[in-house]
């Protein structure tokens, strides 16, 4: 197969580098225009914040890596990556690294859900953009089944593996019900808006915001439907919250042990959650002595997230496994893409339902006759299939393998004739 | 019918073990297919154990009420049913191994010195001390299930302040959910034991014209019931909750299993029947 595959990726090149040819949804469908021009008839753009790789099956065998980096140097103009940025892969082992990125075991946060979701997108802007053909739509769907038995049948995206992510999944080990609690989040920078995101996310009943500066915050409560406290009042309303996650950038302490111990006397003893996930921290570390408070900082959370990480490095020996299934089960399907036994196939699916019918219906004829049935209607089969079975021929001893093949899968596909299965002509 | 008995006899503290280490296995590993295989074990270890106590009650001519190895095979079962109950309802996962280890050694218990009585004393032939008994011990399995939940509750809320995510942080259901689930016991076994008292006060002026309202049993269980009555009255009007109110629970368990070993074994008491 001539799949041509080239990444870039965060093991190959820094941050800087990736960024420099990173390409924005808008800037995909141009590069698929020039890929197509360039004679790659079909691929995948996969463009995330970690990695940009190109995917491509091209018209004829002269194509090579170096002009998909070509390509994507011409159209990106960054000076600074060269040969050694780059990672390159061709036929079974372009599809596997596909599978890895799609089960996520080569993310940077092994696992990682988010590139699951955006190769899935990256398919629908080939498909959109006419740059998907026959092959690449099974490997596609190959690379979403992998994707999702990864999910399903092993750990590999369980557990909070980012600081935020822990701190909210944190307080379901406190809470049984985050949709009667109440949640406070200090601070509308990066860090602030994923938790507050992931609180929206996981149903928290009610969700208020405050930030020093009041637009920030006024931005982030008309994303999340989130109320929006001044900040010079905060400290007196945080008996009214069963979570606070703090994340400013403050050079000094913003909840002090004494606001807290008065908070928790407001509400009864109502248990309180603090997540301090700022540096310097903003909550005072000595609230944790406090009976019914939760006291947690980056450290605290660091501690959940390594011990996932850890669990999800355990199972990639099992995703790992579902790729070389997957693989296999693919590559079996594409090696029955050849013209010899598609011909034998397709001939003995029609002789089988020719067969059938003769059977069926000879009783209806003299015993003369019958055996005049069996000419004529072989003759009418050999007609039928004298075309389809040249053309086959004819593709296969061109070499043009892509163009058989997906001739040949289309065929497999309308009559149901794939090996190993017997034909469904009812 | 009477090898049979034997026989299950035998067999019961073995099923119990195995379907503890089937649950302790859950706990360590958490693999999706355990779930059901693990009910599995317990319905077939129940189911055994029902019959066993309806085969004792018909070749002995008395339900299994009227010693304590015998009341310990009947304990076994209602805290294993109360928590197969428990787990069907609120689907939750982790806690059996700590429960389940409870009948284990009951039965344990049981199954080494349970003699094949027939003779019983008149006294013990009564329906009313039946229904006693019955509701006592449904009492006491609640009780004892609410103080188990009350343990995970302090466990999980200790390793939470102090940083400690291990197995306890990833299997055991969240706090509010241990806390529930202690008091909800706590509730079915107030309930119960108060219906063994009433029942009990009954029949005692019955059985024992001449017993004494001073009787370290009485006493001992009036006090057991004074306390759940207070952590229950606690809960639902004043302000007690999580800590407070899963050490009171374990507080009653604890005072429970004192009151039942002095006033059966120790003490002289009308309810010395061993």
């Amino acid at each position: 197969m001539n799949l041509i595959a080239i990444s870039i990726n965060h093991r190959t090149a820094p941050v800087e580098l990736r960024e420099a040819v990173y390409l924005k949804e808008d800037e995909i469908r141009p590069f698929i225009n020039l890929a197509k021009e360039n004679q790659i008839k079909e691929g995948l753009i996969l463009s995330t914040c970690n990695r940009t790789e190109i995917f491509g099956i091209p018209v004829n065998n002269e194509a090579s890596h170096d002009k998909f980096q070509t390509l994507l140097l011409s159209f990106k103009r960054s000076q600074s990556i060269n040969e050694q940025h780059f990672q390159k892969f061709v036929s079974r082992d372009a599809i596997k690294h596909l599978f890895s990125v799609a089960t996520g075991i080569d993310s940077l946060l092994i696992g990682d859900n988010q590139v699951f979701k955006q190769v899935k997108d990256s398919f629908q802007i080939s498909e959109k953009s006419n740059f998907s053909g026959y092959i690449m739509h099974r490997i596609f769907d190959a690379a979403i089944r992998t994707g999702k038995r990864a999910i399903s049948e092993t750990a590999i995206s369980e557990g909070a593996v980012t600081v935020s992510y822990a701190a909210v999944q944190l307080t379901e080990k406190i809470f049984s019900n985050l949709s009667k609690k109440s949640a406070l989040v200090i601070g509308a920078g990066e860090t602030g808006e994923i938790a507050a995101k992931h609180l929206s996310e996981k149903g928290i009943g009610s969700l208020a915001v405050t930030n020093r500066t009041l637009e920030k915050a006024e931005s982030l409560s008309q994303k999340l439907n989130a109320k929006v406290i001044p900040f010079s009042e905060f400290c007196d309303s945080i008996y009214k919250f069963d979570i606070i996650i703090s994340a400013t950038s403050s050079p000094e302490i913003l909840i002090r042990k004494d606001d807290v111990n008065n908070a928790l006397k407001r509400r009864s003893n109502n248990p309180m959650i603090l997540m301090d996930i700022a540096v310097p921290r903003d909550i005072d570390p000595a609230t944790k002595e406090i009976d019914y408070v939760f006291y947690h900082d980056l450290d605290s959370l660091n501690i959940i997230v390594e011990q996932n990480l850890a669990k999800r490095k355990l199972e990639i020996p099992k995703v790992e496994k579902i790729i070389e299934e997957e693989l296999d089960n693919f590559w079996e399907w594409y090696n029955s893409l050849q013209a010899a036994p598609a011909i034998k196939d397709l001939r003995d699916f029609f002789e089988e339902i020719r067969k059938d019918e003769v059977e069926k219906n000879k009783n209806k004829f003299s015993a003369d006759d019958q055996e005049k049935l069996d000419i004529l209607t072989k003759r009418i089969i050999n007609k039928i299939l004298h075309h389809p079975t040249v053309e086959l021929r004819k593709s296969d001893e061109s070499s043009a393998s892509v163009e058989t093949s997906t001739k040949i899968g289309i065929i497999r596909d309308l009559f149901g004739i794939h090996p190993g299965n017997n034909s469904e002509k009812e | 019918m009477i090898s049979a008995i034997h026989t299950i006899n035998i067999l019961l503290p073995l099923l119990y073990f195995t379907t503890l280490i089937v649950y302790f296995y859950d706990f360590l590993k958490a693999e999706k297919k355990l779930i059901n295989i693990k009910r599995v074990f317990l319905f077939i270890t129940l189911f055994l154990h029902l019959f066993y106590i309806v085969l004792r009650t018909i070749a002995f001519d008395h339900p299994p009420i009227t010693n304590v190895f015998e009341i310990f095979t009947i304990l076994a079962i209602t805290i294993s049913f109360s928590y197969f109950l428990v787990e069907l309802v609120s689907d939750i996962r982790g806690t059996g191994p700590f429960i389940i280890i409870l009948p284990f050694i009951f039965q344990l218990i049981s199954s080494l010195f349970i003699q094949d009585l027939v003779e019983v004393k008149d006294v013990l032939r009564s329906n009313l001390l039946g229904f006693h008994v019955i509701s006592a011990l449904l009492g006491y399995s609640g009780f004892t299930i609410s103080a188990v939940y009350g343990f995970l509750y302090l466990v999980l809320y200790k390793d939470i302040k102090l940083n400690k995510f291990g197995l306890i942080f990833n299997r055991l259901p969240n706090l509010e959910v241990l806390e529930r689930l202690s008091l909800y016991s706590a509730v079915i076994g107030f309930i119960a034991l108060t219906m063994a008292i009433v029942i009990g006060v009954i029949w005692l002026p019955i059985a024992f014209p001449h017993f004494s309202y001073t009787d370290p049993k009485l006493i001992g269980t009036f006090l057991v019931w004074i306390l759940y009555a207070a952590g229950i009255i606690s809960k639902v009007f004043g302000n007690w909750r999580g800590k407070k109110l899963v050490m009171l629970s374990i507080t009653g368990f604890t005072i429970a299993i004192f009151s039942t070993i002095l006033s059966n074994f120790l003490a002289q008491s009308f309810h010395s029947f061993y």
